[in-house]
């Protein structure tokens, strides 16, 4: 493998990154607020790319500002989503079973209201930029994906100012480093969930969306992105947001590297059992990580 | 409340029930029901059978997997090759489920590691990577799957008491280990590792041979199914949908109990039946919506509300109240 290779392969791992920290963050701020797992964040990444794929077809607007527009609308979906059911399954500081159970019913439910709706039909977005590519230096970069790492890594800037200035974030922080004191001090903890899982799933959505105008889609969509977001929470220890973008570019590393050695129709495996290995290196679990203990069984 | 449920009264009615339906079971098939009946009679056996088995993992000991189509998989992968290569049938599914049980104890090492939740998210990624490996395996056939050579006649009625003894094997054992002091740790071990532990249960090693024996029943019922359809893919079998099913009939039916993944393996097969013939992708949704409803509202399952009805008529009936509306 040449030199040239290399660094074609690195900045491809780099902007792959960029996407996957969107997408994972996600489900980090809601896991740090509510210690909740969100088994429904396949579903509304279909969501998003099924928002995108509808309104860049039926409107002149472009698909990537289509994602965008993702946020708001997700925000509010996700605000209704916790009112309506997540609120209701109890609350610990470990993902509990029905919380588990509940968010996965969902994802069946909206991964079907999405067959139902739009097939089981492979569907793809195309840009007027899908196809441009950018040179340099021997390195070839779709432009697409550099504008997609853009949009992604100005939405992590946002969400990062977002936290650390106003009322809101110290909120999301504080209920992310102790539930309880949070609560003793006065936040309004189901307001704060409430506000967080909308954030939450705003970002999912966004992601989802942006995923669109790089891979082909179906109602099927982001079960593999969904577990690789787990994968990078864990590997990032679950609730710190420069975590997330470690843990997202050691899963994007591995994935571009593997195809040097692993054979193409394994590929998906990888992430698979990538998780599996994140969740096994930490022993005791991710509580162990947590509280920087690391224990031996 | 604990008290009544676990009393010598309680526990004898579910006895009595499976009796009474193990009975008319064995005639069934002798009183000239149609093939088709039988036929839904015998998937919905099988479905008992493995639901039966997911629940001493995920409900006695509380640990959900969504990884049970690797056990159904492998169970019927290995129950095929060993009928192919001329092994009595009967043996093969004891193969079946031993091959299953080696794959849950390979599993179970690195998993169990984990505690409750992270234990069933980490077998979504197993479920996962096997089914991948599988589809691209030469000897499972790939994609296009892969056939059993039929030797002899076709017995439908074999097949049918195949099914019912292994539901019927699977019941006791539920039944058995359920009353078991193994049964017993197991719920210790559900409701909290760490006082389970300090009582002397060893959390691990329970956990591991409840997944041993779940695999087992798990792995015989796909060797049974894959001798009945006598066709098998990997996509089929190892799927992430067969996982779900599994987890879901006792969920439906009510997590740990004995019934409630009876009930729920039942019902599963009738919707199943009636669904997958006319809205092929609508049975999903169905259950992602029964899922969702029960967690919030009756966490119990069809068994739990079914006893908060009885608990609401027994208690009108005996305030001599009329028996308008049910429930709390």
């Amino acid at each position: 493998m040449g030199l040239a290779d290399l660094f074609n392969l690195l900045a491809s791992a780099v902007l792959l990154a960029g996407i996957y920290t969107a997408m994972s963050i996600g489900m980090t701020v809601i896991y740090g607020v509510m210690k909740m797992v969100n088994l429904a964040h396949a579903g509304f990444m279909m969501l998003g790319a099924y928002f995108a794929y509808e309104l860049s077809q039926r409107t002149p607007i472009d698909p990537l500002l289509a994602a965008v527009l993702a946020v708001p609308l997700f925000f509010l979906l996700g605000i209704a989503t916790y009112w309506s059911m997540v609120r209701r399954v109890p609350v610990a500081d470990v993902p509990t079973l029905p919380s588990l159970l509940l968010l996965f019913g969902l994802w069946l439910v909206l991964q079907n209201i999405g067959y139902a709706i739009w097939g089981a039909d492979d569907r793809s977005i195309l840009t007027p930029l899908t196809m441009a590519t950018f040179r340099f230096a021997g390195i070839t970069i779709p432009i697409i994906r550099l504008i997609v790492f853009g949009i992604a890594l100005l939405s992590l800037v946002s969400l990062h100012v977002f936290l650390t200035r106003s009322w809101f974030g110290r909120a999301v922080r504080a209920l992310t480093q102790n539930r309880e004191a949070g609560q003793l001090v006065g936040i309004d903890t189901q307001r704060t969930a409430m506000l967080t899982f909308g954030l939450g799933i705003a970002f999912t959505g966004l992601a989802g969306a942006l995923l669109a105008t790089l891979y082909s889609f179906t109602p099927d969509f982001g079960g593999s992105f969904m577990l690789r977001s787990f994968v990078i929470i864990v590997l990032g220890g679950l609730e710190s947001f420069s975590g997330v973008a470690i843990g997202a570019v050691i899963v994007a590393l591995i994935e571009t590297f593997s195809i040097l050695v692993v054979p193409a129709s394994y590929q998906l495996a990888i992430s698979f059992i990538l998780l599996v290995v994140a969740l096994l290196v930490l022993p005791g679990g991710i509580e162990g990580l947590l509280q920087g203990r690391r224990r031996l069984r | 409340m604990k008290a009544v449920l676990s009393s010598p009264a309680a526990n004898r009615l579910p006895v009595m029930m499976a009796g009474l339906a193990l009975a008319s079971l064995l005639i069934a098939p002798l009183v000239g029901l149609p093939s088709n009946v039988i036929r839904l009679l015998l998937v919905t056996l099988l479905w008992v059978a493995t639901s039966l088995a997911w629940n001493l993992l995920g409900g006695v000991a509380g640990q959900v997997s969504f990884g049970f189509a690797v056990f159904y998989g492998l169970g019927a992968y290995t129950a095929a090759f060993a009928i192919n290569a001329g092994v009595n049938p009967y043996l093969a599914f004891v193969v079946g489920g031993l091959v299953a049980t080696l794959g849950s104890v390979l599993i179970g090492i690195p998993t169990f590691r984990l505690r409750g939740p992270y234990f069933a998210i980490a077998t979504i990624g197993v479920n996962e990577a096997v089914r991948i490996v599988m589809s691209n395996l030469e000897i499972t056939g790939g994609a296009s799957g892969y056939r059993l050579m039929m030797i002899g006649r076709f017995s439908q009625v074999e097949h049918y008491y195949t099914a019912l003894a292994l539901a019927a094997l699977a019941f006791l054992a539920s039944w058995y280990l359920m009353r078991s002091p193994f049964g017993l740790a197991l719920r210790a071990v559900r409701e909290d590792e760490d006082a389970a532990a300090d009582v002397g249960v060893h959390p691990f090693h329970c956990k591991l041979a409840v997944h041993a024996l779940s695999a087992f029943l798990t792995g015989m019922a796909g060797g049974a199914f894959v001798r009945y359809t006598a066709y098998i893919h990997p996509d089929g079998v190892f799927s992430f949908a067969t996982s779900i099913s599994i987890l879901l009939m006792s969920v439906i039916g009510g997590l740990g109990t004995l019934l409630g993944p009876v009930i729920g393996a039942i019902v599963y097969s009738i919707v199943q039946e009636e669904m997958v013939v006319n809205f092929p992708q609508f049975h999903l949704l169905l259950y992602g919506t029964l899922l969702i409803l029960i967690v919030l509202f009756e966490p119990g399952g069809l068994v739990g509300l079914a006893r908060r009805i009885a608990r609401g008529v027994d208690g009108r009936m005996r305030r001599g109240l009329p028996l308008g509306k049910v429930g709390s």
